[in-house]
């Protein structure tokens, strides 16, 4: 087994293994760890397949920046050891069939899909990314940034205590 | 089976397990971590596809990166929207915001 393949296996197997974590276990904090788990795998499958620049913004990203605000996200809302209410059985059968439904579906269409090989010259460096980013592909990377600052300022906007309603309906003195 | 068809196979088994758990859980966060699952596993594929098929692979660079930022945008609003629906509802448990039912 060369030594590619052996990346891809083990990739993919912490992918999915942390993907079932992220879903199946119960407490959240272990969910978001499994989450990390996954997004390492696909990080992972990234550098197998050569886009390396492509691995590091991913682990960035997810793994850093949104697993952080996950976990900041549950510190400020639920309780952890609040006794969660029984899953009923029929729904949780429901969602798997809805999965396995739609992975059979896509497996049919996909075992006997015909690629051609890839042809051109293989432009994952960094160096293509940022010629295509600025050339061709202008109008989406400033439509990306002026998304990332009205999310930003929306995040904050929504999240921010609102002092003066807070102070009108709680009595002084109260906390 | 080609490379490119594993690739897309862990991609496929990726989505359908984020969407297993999108229908599944009932706590927002946790949606929310199936949501970014399944996001991730159509970035791969397209990674995937234009890496190993066709003739311009930075297309897919470029799919990717955008798709990156729209996960971190989405994630950012979404955990936002989160604290504040904790704080009016005390919950952010999907069965316990019914307010809006008719």
């Amino acid at each position: 087994m060369n030594w590619t393949g052996f990346l891809f296996g083990a990739s993919a197997a912490l992918a999915l293994v942390g993907a079932l974590f992220a879903v199946g276990l119960k407490n959240i904090f272990h969910n978001i760890l499994g989450f990390a788990l996954s997004l390492v795998g696909v990080a992972g499958l990234f550098l197998t397949l050569g886009s390396d620049f492509l691995a590091i913004v991913l682990l960035l990203v997810y793994v850093g920046a949104l697993g952080i605000a996950m976990v900041y996200a549950v510190m400020l809302s639920q309780p952890l050891d609040a006794p969660r209410a029984p899953r009923s059985l029929p729904k949780v059968a429901g969602a798997a069939l809805l999965a396995a439904a739609v992975a059979m579906a896509l497996w049919a269409v996909l075992h006997r899909a015909h690629f051609p090989p890839q042809a051109g010259a293989l432009e994952v460096t960094p160096q293509f990314t940022g010629f295509r980013l600025l050339s061709d592909y202008v109008l989406a990377f400033e439509l990306i940034s002026v998304l990332l600052v009205v999310a930003m300022i929306g995040a904050v906007m929504v999240a921010r205590k609102d002092r003066s309603a807070a102070a009108r309906k709680a009595p002084p003195g109260s906390p | 089976m080609t490379w490119l068809h594993w690739y897309l196979l862990v991609a496929l088994l990726l989505f359908c397990i984020g969407l297993y758990g999108l229908v599944q859980r009932r706590s927002l966060v946790a949606m929310l971590i199936a949501l970014e699952l399944m996001l991730a596993a159509v970035s791969l594929n397209v990674v995937a596809i234009t890496s190993l098929s066709g003739r311009s692979s930075s297309v897919g660079q470029v799919v990717a990166i955008i798709l990156i930022g729209v996960a971190a945008a989405e994630g950012a609003v979404a955990l936002s929207l989160f604290v504040a629906i904790q704080r009016e509802v005390q919950s952010i448990n999907v069965e316990n915001l019914s307010e809006l039912k008719g």
